[in-house]
């Protein structure tokens, strides 16, 4: 198990995770922030809210950005095809 | 054996039964520390105890089957653990612990049941706090369909500033999430806004309400109908 910190990229800067979350893998790490930018973005339809990001950056303990998850990678795929 | 007299406890349903209601349960309370964590009561397993807080919040959570939890209400000094043994359950589905350390005293069940034989005013204050909890719960599942992470959010630290002392709020994101059954980052991003608006600080482990008032509107009736029935039913609370 490692720790990783999803860190979220909006237009005015970084939002930061402070706590970080333990999976196994940077792979898990990327299910999870797929699951959270579902969440997000389903908030944002569903409330009006305008989602504050558009990706979220992976971490490891070190800070060291080892991959990067747009939110649109979180939509299924037929999804796409809407625009 | 001594126990505390009705003015120095800080339960606000032992400070509201009547003298005589306060002379039947007054003797089997017995102190207790309620450290974090602590589960008061078991999901399925038969209740023993009672815990009256005077201080710290507990949580009833009830959980999926694969051990995902959601929080289904929470209750501090005004309240009581366990309270499904005075309608007559000997279990319930519902697990419930400590999620802000405090202190308060334990009763136990037998104790309890024999005391509200003796006082009607025991007896109907306790019930009043079940009927003000289930109206709780009811805005919590109302809340849960209709709001917004941070409409939820800010209902819920509302709820917690009721029952804590001061403006700070010692909880984690992941604390946070699972209370609220949401992903984390859905918690952290819910803070940055509610902190952008100016209504609270969020720094890593505590939330500081700045603007309650501002809070409350933005939790847009989902807050203060239960407080306001406790209040006329039972006394000042929060």
């Amino acid at each position: 198990m490692s720790r990783f910190y999803l860190h979220q990229q909006t237009a005015s800067g970084i939002i930061e995770d402070p706590d970080g979350t333990e999976v196994s893998d940077l792979a898990a790490a990327r299910h999870e922030a797929i699951l959270a930018a579902r969440q997000l973005l389903a908030n944002a339809i569903l409330h009006g809210v305008a989602p504050l990001g558009a990706a979220f950056q992976i971490s490891d303990e070190a800070g060291q950005v080892l991959l990067t998850v747009p939110f649109r990678e979180a939509l299924p795929p037929h999804f796409i095809s809407i625009d | 054996m001594p126990h505390p007299t009705q003015s120095f406890v800080r339960n606000c349903l032992l400070s509201a039964i009547d003298t005589a209601g306060y002379a039947a349960i007054g003797p089997h309370l017995e102190p207790v520390d309620l450290p974090k964590g602590t589960v008061l009561i078991e999901a399925g397993v038969p209740f023993t105890h009672v815990h009256f807080f005077n201080r710290g919040i507990g949580s009833v959570v009830i959980s999926t089957a694969d051990s995902r939890r959601v929080e289904a209400g929470i209750f501090g000094r005004e309240g009581l653990s366990g309270f499904g043994c005075l309608l007559g359950a000997d279990q319930c589905p519902q697990t419930t612990l400590v999620q802000v350390e405090g202190e308060g005293y334990r009763v136990s069940i037998d104790a309890l049941r024999d005391a509200c034989q003796q006082s009607n005013s025991l007896r109907e204050t306790l019930l009043r706090f079940v009927h003000v909890f289930i109206s709780q719960t009811s805005f919590t599942a109302l809340s849960n369909v209709n709001q917004s992470v941070e409409g939820r959010l800010a209902r819920w630290l509302l709820m917690c500033h009721d029952r804590v002392t001061g403006d700070d709020i010692a909880l984690t994101h992941e604390f946070l999430s699972i209370m609220l059954a949401v992903q984390r980052p859905s918690v952290t991003t819910a803070l940055h806004m509610i902190e952008s608006y100016g209504f609270i600080k969020a720094r890593r482990g505590n939330i500081t309400i700045v603007d309650r008032d501002a809070l409350i509107d933005f939790a847009d009736g989902m807050y203060g109908t239960p407080e306001a029935e406790y209040r006329r039913l039972i006394g000042p609370f929060g």
